[in-house]
């Protein structure tokens, strides 16, 4: 996989309305993750490298998270991933999909080795069965993307957050599929003459920013990362997406995609993204989150005129 | 007619963590119906597979019981 710097972002704007948009068809979305459950591929490079990355992170920190909360999104990546970062004694893995949170249960006893001790349960980031401030962390790693309030699934976490207990996510950003939404768009455009959304809205690296202090979260970061993946065929990137748990579950989709504007997709992306060896590549954009419950030790800015020295004397 | 007794084991940590996804209040562990009762709000969540399933959706309101099942529903209801 090859990284590459970052561009510009379109201009999608999906879940930063304080009236609930109803834009993911949750119910729909948990089957799918059932389903796919069972197409989870271990090696998927993209995931594990997400999930790298953000324990990475937790080693950059001076402060140990004992107790840590693992949203749904990659957990098994998240489980595969841990070893020694961050002080971690007690994971709680949590997924609204049943079906996966037990394939991670019993792949537990492979794993059974670290001294973990893990526990499981299905529940919804936007209806958080957590106690306020009982958790040192809260780790997500490529789920969040799909909540229908964003907004009020980050608070929720910071909420279940201990003071000065850490926010870390990984979520797709905008750049993501850019080749997939492009392709889709024209070739339904030909065939339909109209464009049906297919490719979920996703958050632009300027609005994560927003996000993290909408939620009260301290001390926000950002971070982008962009990998390049490379298919055979379009339909080994539909089936990776498939795999990922990823595929269309926007609650205003048609119901059918017709065989024809999806065959036209593919043809549409072969001919224009395809590189000369005849891969497809796809863009993945991840952007990285972090943000703190708030505490008394942490810095903060001083009171406006609360300053004892003049610039002009500097 | 012989119930098997079902074994609810939830861990200490979740026990210590859990409450209702919509009142935030504590649950309350029901052996009888395998489940997790919120008081609060009346509804009961299912444990399946030994996995507490606390999404809204899958949460049943609870019947308020007759006078025939007063006894046996004293710890659930």
């Amino acid at each position: 996989m090859r990284r590459r710097s970052f561009c510009t972002a379109e201009n999608v704007d999906g879940n930063l309305q304080s009236s609930k948009v109803h834009i993911f068809d949750r119910h729909l979305k948990c089957k799918q993750r059932d389903r796919d459950a069972w197409l989870i591929n271990q090696k998927d490079s993209l995931v594990n490298t997400v999930a790298d990355n953000l324990l990475y992170r937790l080693e950059d920190v001076n402060k140990t998270f004992p107790t840590t909360l693992c949203l749904g999104g990659s957990l098994e990546a998240i489980r595969r991933s841990v070893h020694e970062q961050g002080g971690i004694e007690k994971l709680i893995m949590m997924d609204s999909s049943h079906d996966l949170v037990k394939l991670c249960k019993d792949a537990e006893k492979d794993l059974s080795s670290d001294n973990i001790e893990t526990s499981f349960l299905v529940g919804d980031e936007e209806f958080l069965p957590i106690k306020s401030s009982s958790v040192d962390l809260v780790i997500s790693c490529l789920g969040l993307h799909w909540t229908n309030n964003l907004p009020g699934a980050m608070i929720q976490s910071r909420l279940a957050l201990k003071p000065d207990g850490l926010f870390l996510a990984a979520i797709f950003g905008g750049e993501t599929f850019k080749e997939l939404r492009i392709a889709c768009t024209i070739a339904h455009m030909e065939r339909e003459g109209g464009v049906s959304p297919r490719i979920s809205p996703l958050a632009q690296v300027r609005d994560a920013g927003n996000l993290l202090t909408r939620a009260g979260f301290t001390l926000p970061g950002v971070n982008v990362d962009e990998y390049q993946v490379r298919y055979n065929s379009t339909l080994e990137l539909i089936e990776h997406l498939r795999a990922m748990g990823e595929t269309n579950g926007l609650v205003n989709r048609v119901k059918f995609l017709k065989r024809d504007t999806a065959v036209a997709t593919a043809a549409v992306y072969e001919s224009m993204f395809a590189a000369e060896d005849g891969t497809i590549p796809a863009t993945f954009q991840v952007i990285y989150m972090t943000g703190w419950r708030e505490h008394e030790s942490q810095q903060k800015a001083k009171r406006r005129g609360s300053a004892t020295v003049s610039f002009r004397d500097i | 007619m012989v119930r098997a007794s079902i074994v609810v084991e939830i861990s200490r940590t979740l026990s210590e963590i859990l409450v209702c996804p919509l009142s935030k209040q504590p649950l309350r562990v029901c052996e009888k119906s395998n489940s997790l009762i919120s008081d609060a709000i009346g509804v009961s969540f299912p444990i399946i597979d030994g996995i507490p399933c606390l999404v809204p959706k899958d949460g049943k309101i609870i019947e308020t019981p007759t006078d025939d099942d007063s006894l046996d529903t004293k710890q659930c209801a």
